[in-house]
């Protein structure tokens, strides 16, 4: 079963991903904040996809994954998730390694697809 | 080893421990210094200095280093005079990441100072600004936080918005919410995370 680290400070939103994962087969972890996330990622190894919030304290998300891409282990990819829609914040998500940034509200019918395709189960949306 | 009388006494400072005066001149200058160490020291110094923090406000514009900005910032925090909360709420606009999250935990943990600029902060024309308002709010232990939220969940047209407030009165929510939480899922009827959320909190205050 592929395993996603969703990284988000709002319990809600977390628990609103884990639900669509899980019912789409997906094994879920989460982690409250970037330090949080780096930390799981000591404890249980490299996930297959990491689900990333922007604005968390702590470490946000940039930070994550500027952390999680200089680490030397298998890169999986990473969606950023944000409030925040203009093309510069689109930008500095990917500079930061983020494989696709997709603007909140999430739905599972855009989600699901896009996480399946960057895990190599379909093409994404 | 013990000492003998007559032998000089070593000096108390341990190594690395700052010899500069610190009265509010030096820190002022020194927060310019080109090393990063003493500017570091010398905003975490001015905390105790509410007359400097308008020039801390002004270096938080130049700052390039990301832990000297965070010393800034709890250095406002620690000051918490109009002229460093209004410097502290300016940095929720600003497009530096890690210096708006440093602010909103500053903001926080001041219910009395931030209130009076909530209500200005929630009607703020850029809904990212609004968005981080309710993220103040988050423990802003202040009696208004529910009515704040639920002015929001009623009137803010924006669904991330709404989303960020109706995440917290998940949490903070008390039976009064109910009606406008129910209000909200009317109002984004094809929007799963709004039914998420708003079910969630219906369910956690008890009105499931």
């Amino acid at each position: 079963m592929k395993r996603i680290l969703v990284i988000d400070d709002a319990a809600t939103v977390r628990l609103y991903h884990r639900e669509i994962l899980e019912q789409a087969g997906f094994a879920v972890i989460e982690a409250i904040n970037g330090l949080e996330a780096l930390e799981k990622l000591e404890m249980e190894g490299p996930f297959d996809l990491y689900l990333v919030d922007i604005n968390m304290p702590k470490l946000d998300g940039y930070g994550f994954l500027k952390a999680l891409r200089e680490k030397d282990i298998p890169q999986a990819p990473a969606i950023m998730i944000s409030t925040e829609s203009s093309p510069r914040d689109r930008e500095a998500a990917l500079v930061a390694g983020a494989n696709l940034y997709v603007v909140k509200p999430i739905r599972p019918e855009q989600l699901l697809p896009q996480v399946r395709g960057l895990l190599g189960e379909g093409h994404p949306s | 080893m013990a000492l003998k009388k007559g032998q000089p006494t070593p000096p108390c400072h341990s190594p690395g421990e700052r010899q500069e005066p610190r009265n509010l001149e030096t820190l002022l200058q020194t927060l310019l210094d080109e090393d990063v160490m003493k500017r570091r020291w010398a905003a975490r110094d001015l905390a105790e200095h509410p007359a400097a923090a308008e020039a801390l406000v002004t270096r938080l514009r130049h700052e390039k280093d990301a832990t000297v900005l965070q010393v800034i910032v709890t250095s406002l925090g620690c000051i918490a005079n109009e002229v460093a909360i209004c410097g502290l709420i300016d940095c929720l606009y600003s497009e530096h990441t890690l210096l708006r999250n440093a602010a909103i935990e500053v903001l926080k943990e001041l219910p009395e100072p931030v209130a009076p600029h909530m209500g200005k902060l929630l009607h703020d024309p850029d809904p990212d600004v609004r968005i981080f308002a309710v993220n103040v709010l988050e423990s802003l232990r202040h009696p208004q936080v529910e009515a704040w939220l639920l002015e929001v969940i009623l009137k803010d047209e924006h669904i991330n918005v709404c989303a960020t407030a109706v995440d917290l009165l998940g949490e903070v929510g008390s039976p009064q919410s109910r009606d406008a939480l129910r209000a909200l899922k009317q109002r984004f009827p094809e929007e799963p995370y709004i039914q998420f959320a708003a079910d969630l909190a219906l369910k956690r205050i008890g009105a499931g």
